[in-house]
């Protein structure tokens, strides 16, 4: 420690304060840059801070809308949403997780081999957020869950909706199945709609219809802390329901027509022939919509896709057969409005038709005896409609084809639908590649004229072109859905229905005579489906078979099932206003008559049945 | 009769001058102290528990700021040598034998667990004080040489712990000091230039992860998530607290956790948010006074011993604060620097009323004229 002077100790002080001075207004400059920039930040630019202090804490979250409901045509729900108890489980809660899993797959409320999969998702999400262990619990596991709840801890049963067919597969075709949202369905459906938790159409009506189905979802407001965490709901919007669609099907028929159909591959269509209403829609064999929809394991899956009878397959709009013999009395009309043919002319039939340059004659499957055109459509003789065939030409058949729609989509309201195929000259040409194979044969006429060779059409195309006949010309675009019922106003919008006829210019004399044909095949003797229904019966069919196969017909006792004929059935009842037009069609039935008919008589002696009932 | 008359007029604030305790000062403690209980309990979500646990240690340091006070600045020049050479020795240890936590060794266990780092804080400014005070001013070449030395020895060692944040602190308690002793403003001009042209040289000495900080710093949108995450969310804080604040426990942002280390390094940004900037325009008014109040202390003591050492502490507390409330708004890197008498903390908070302390001891010891 030295001693200064006076003097050093004024100039130590000098040096002292001038420096201290300097620091001074240091620090009031780095002061006041401070406060600039904390001006800058809670003034000038306060209101971005703002927002990004609230999107930092503001999550939107959707609530899933619940899908309308489908009832049939006398409001019987076919389709309708349900509770599913699942199981839950929130690890932050749960002291000892793997050992909970264990023990839960002890009591087989979980899947033993989902363990593992289930410790990695638990792992991989938030501590506080429910996650799924089981999303189906039957009555007995819920029972179970209810007699140990007190030791499992965090571990809880959680309800959601999901979708119910109360008939099960009677509907399914029709009605098709949901399932969750996939990448596709995005693509195709507007995104900003879903919440990704929902079920979504994947065929059929559910598809179809699924905007209309769908509804709008709600919004919730949440307040979230840095970790997700949902700490307050702010505010809510409810979801905007569904609306709710009536469909033009008859469950009572649609049941008589499924129970008639157990057991057989094929498909029944049944049109209103009044207003275009489906009210018969089945093709079989059919599936359980509800497995599907709640969820089936990719092996379930795989072994439904891989199945040889194709439940999937919808029969009734996308199976494309041989017409057979149910296309005669439409070329028999044709035949007589052209002029190519006399009703009254009767021709031999010796069970063969010859054509010039072959050398196999084209065979009949009976011998006929002297028919006239009523006559070859009672008994359903091939040679008659040879002759016809070949004097018509294959462009005349097909362009008078096509006024019953063959060959064309019936534009009915759901998708995947098949348009099958009338062929002529300029449809071979473009559809084979050899240059030999695009010409037109004589022979592929001759067997045209019955329904054979390329020909092919859809149950619901051989329906609308019964209803056509039963109207004698007119029909309307056949529709599944007869009204959607808007849930907010309770308003019904009905389908339009639009009148469709390319055959007012034929003769009521010549609608006459395939009308009395068609009666005869049911009603007299000698007609092809005589017999099978109860006599004197105001029905009118066709039965038609197909072959599937070539083969020599002595020897059908030992033909495989797969090479079976199908069977098949056009008609309608009751004559005078008929109710229904009908096609049935048996896949390798085995022939028209004893597969199919037996099949329609069933469903239109119901008809018959209870419109007797509300005539008393 | 005028003793007697002297003595029934001792008024409260001779009271407090005989146990050498700066009144204004105290208030603006007490006045920060309160802010401080408010804004942990906001910051810890209303946990009652920290505010009692932060009470205590203001308690503590209350208590050890009069204690330090009650000695004359003679005594502190007394022990300096050797309060700087036990944390030298310290410091040494640490690297020897210290605890590491977070991949840093700054702590050392004679029992109970502490930082001699924090300890340097004291013996750096006492140090270079009494050693330049031994001659007039301003100090010789050698005299700035040798005191230069006295800083960086501790300054590295600390560095090497590594602490980046408390090294620079603790050079720039014995700089301060060179500085105020009038060292030549060439030598300073050179110094800075120096430190300019040096910069690209020291960048590949840094380590990984104090670089990354500055990167950060620099641009904190480009990692929003990791690194720069500290930096936005401190702003968003702050920015959305507006003039007038959300509101105490009001504030989105520190409420709902998306501030980190809001009861220590961002406490400042909690205050923005909740109070605006009428509230934390008021907080740096207290700080500014404090300083003030230091300088003035500082001005008016009679030796430069006092004089170097008082305006030192004043000085440094006052970096304190910049850089920590740089920080949150993003004018300076992250360097974990705690708001001073504020941000929740234990030995930091004992060591800065210590300094305090000896400032309120220098403002309330007279000293003889000449000496």
């Amino acid at each position: 420690m030295s001693f200064k002077s006076i003097i050093t100790q004024k100039e130590d002080q000098n040096i002292f304060l001038n420096r201290i001075l300097f620091s001074s207004l240091l620090i009031l400059l780095l002061a006041s840059i401070i406060f600039i920039r904390l001006v800058f930040l809670q003034i000038y630019d306060s209101d971005q801070y703002k927002l990004r202090s609230l999107n930092n804490t503001i999550r939107t979250q959707s609530v899933p809308p619940s899908r309308g409901l489908i009832f049939d045509r006398n409001n019987n729900v076919l389709a309708e949403n349900r509770p599913v108890f699942q199981l839950e489980m929130i690890p932050e809660q749960v002291q000892h997780i793997e050992k909970t899993l264990d023990q839960l797959a002890g009591l087989e409320l979980i899947n033993i081999k989902k363990i593992d999969a289930l410790k990695e998702k638990i792992d991989s999400s938030y501590q506080f957020k429910a996650i799924t262990l089981n999303t189906k619990l039957s009555e007995k596991q819920i029972a179970i869950f209810a007699n140990n709840r007190n030791i499992f801890k965090g571990i809880d049963i959680k309800t959601r909706l999901t979708r119910y067919y109360p008939k099960g597969e009677i509907f399914s075709h029709a009605l098709g199945y949901v399932g969750s949202i996939s990448s596709n369905d995005y693509l195709r459906f507007d995104s900003a709609i879903y919440t990704g938790k929902e079920q979504i159409g994947k065929t059929s009506i559910e598809r179809d219809y699924e905007t209309s189905l769908h509804g709008y979802p709600g919004k919730e407001k949440l307040l979230v802390n840095v970790r997700g965490r949902v700490m307050d709901r702010l505010d809510t919007q409810p979801f905007e329901p569904g609306n709710n669609l009536i469909l033009t099907l008859d469950t009572r028929l649609q049941e008589v027509a499924y129970d008639a159909m157990q057991g057989k591959k094929g498909a029944v269509v049944g049109i209103d022939p009044s207003n275009g209403e489906i009210l018969i829609f089945i093709s079989t064999p059919s599936y359980d919509p509800n497995k599907i929809s709640q969820g089936m394991s990719n092996s379930e899956y795989a072994a439904f896709q891989n199945n040889k009878n194709k439940p999937l397959f919808n029969r009734a709009i996308a199976g494309q057969y041989p017409p057979g013999s149910t296309i005669k009395p439409m070329l028999a009309l044709g035949g007589l409005e052209m002029g190519y043919i006399n009703p009254d002319n009767f021709i031999p039939c010796e069970g063969h038709y010859f054509l010039p340059n072959y050398s196999r004659p084209f065979n009949d499957w009976t011998t006929h005896g002297s028919v006239n055109t009523k006559r070859a459509i009672q008994a359903s003789c091939d040679v008659y409609f040879y002759e016809l065939a070949v004097k018509m030409g294959i462009e005349n058949m097909s362009a008078f084809l096509s006024n019953f729609n063959l060959g064309k989509k019936t534009l009915i309201d759901i998708g995947s639908e098949k348009k099958g195929i009338i062929p002529n000259r300029a449809w071979k040409k473009n559809n084979f590649k050899s240059k030999q194979n695009q010409s037109w044969f004589k022979g592929e006429t001759v067997i045209a004229g019955i329904g054979q060779g390329y020909m092919l059409a859809t149950p619901l195309q051989l329906a609308m072109a019964t209803v056509m006949i039963a109207n004698r010309g007119s029909a309307f675009q056949p529709h599944l859905v007869r009204a959607i019922e808007n849930i907010k106003t309770g308003e019904l919008q009905y389908t339009p229905t639009e009148e469709i006829n390319n055959l007012e210019h034929i003769k009521e004399e010549h609608w006459d005579i395939i009308h009395q044909g068609m009666i005869a095949v049911v009603n007299e003797r000698r007609g092809t489906a005589y017999g099978i229904f109860q006599p004197n019966v105001p029905i009118a069919g066709k039965t038609g078979s197909s072959q599937v196969f070539s083969i020599d017909k002595s020897s059908n006792k030992e033909v495989p099932e797969e090479l079976r004929d199908h069977g098949l059935f056009i008609g309608f009842a009751p004559l005078k206003t008929p109710k229904i037009a009908l096609t049935v069609i048996i896949e390798n039935g085995g022939g028209g008559r004893l597969a199919a008919a037996p099949v329609a008589e069933k469903i239109m002696q119901a008809i018959l049945d209870s419109e007797k009932k509300n005539a008393l | 009769m005028p003793f007697k008359k002297q003595y029934n007029s001792l008024s409260s604030e001779d009271l407090f001058r005989k146990f050498h305790i700066d009144l204004p000062l105290l208030t603006a403690f007490l006045i920060l102290f309160s802010i401080s209980l408010i804004a942990i309990y906001s910051a810890s979500n209303s946990d009652i528990n920290a505010v009692i646990d932060q009470s205590i240690r203001i308690g503590i340091s209350l208590a050890a700021m009069i204690l330090i006070a009650q000695m004359s600045p003679l005594d502190y020049e007394r022990i300096a040598p050797w309060l700087y050479s036990l944390c030298f020795i310290l410091l040494g240890l640490v690297l020897i034998l210290g605890e590491t936590r977070n991949g840093a060794t700054r702590w050392l266990n004679i029992g109970i667990s502490f930082q001699p780092s924090e300890l340097m804080k004291i013996g750096m400014p006492l140090m270079v004080a009494r050693y330049i005070a031994r001659e007039s001013l301003p100090p010789s070449n050698t005299s700035i040489a040798l005191a230069i030395m006295i800083v960086i020895l501790p300054t590295y060692l600390i560095y090497l712990e590594p602490d980046l944040g408390t090294s620079v602190l603790v050079a720039f308690s014995g700089l301060i000091v060179i500085f105020l002793s009038g060292i030549k403003k060439r030598y300073l001009a050179i110094a800075f230039s120096l430190f300019i042209t040096s910069l690209p040289l020291i960048w590949p000495m840094i380590n990984e992860f104090q670089r990354k900080r500055v990167l950060t710093f620099l641009n904190p949108e480009k990692d929003p998530l990791g690194a720069g995450y500290h930096i936005i969310q401190s702003k968003i804080a702050i920015g959305s607290g507006g003039l007038f604040g959300k509101g105490w426990l009001n504030g989105s942002q520190g409420q709902l956790d998306f501030l980190p280390e809001r009861t220590t390094d961002f406490i400042f940004s909690i205050l923005a948010e909740e109070f605006g900037l009428v509230g934390i325009a008021i907080i740096i008014c207290i700080y500014l006074f404090i300083v003030g109040r230091g300088i003035l202390i500082a001005i008016n003591s009679q030796d430069l011993f006092s004089r170097l050492i008082a305006a030192s502490i004043s000085l440094t507390f006052f970096i304190y604060v910049f850089v920590n409330i740089s920080m949150t708004i993003g004018l300076l890197p992250v360097v974990g620097v705690p708001l001073p008498l504020i941000s929740r903390g234990g030995t930091s908070m004992v060591t800065l009323m210590i300094l305090l302390g000896m400032l309120m001891s220098v403002g309330t010891h007279k000293r003889l004229v000449t000496k």
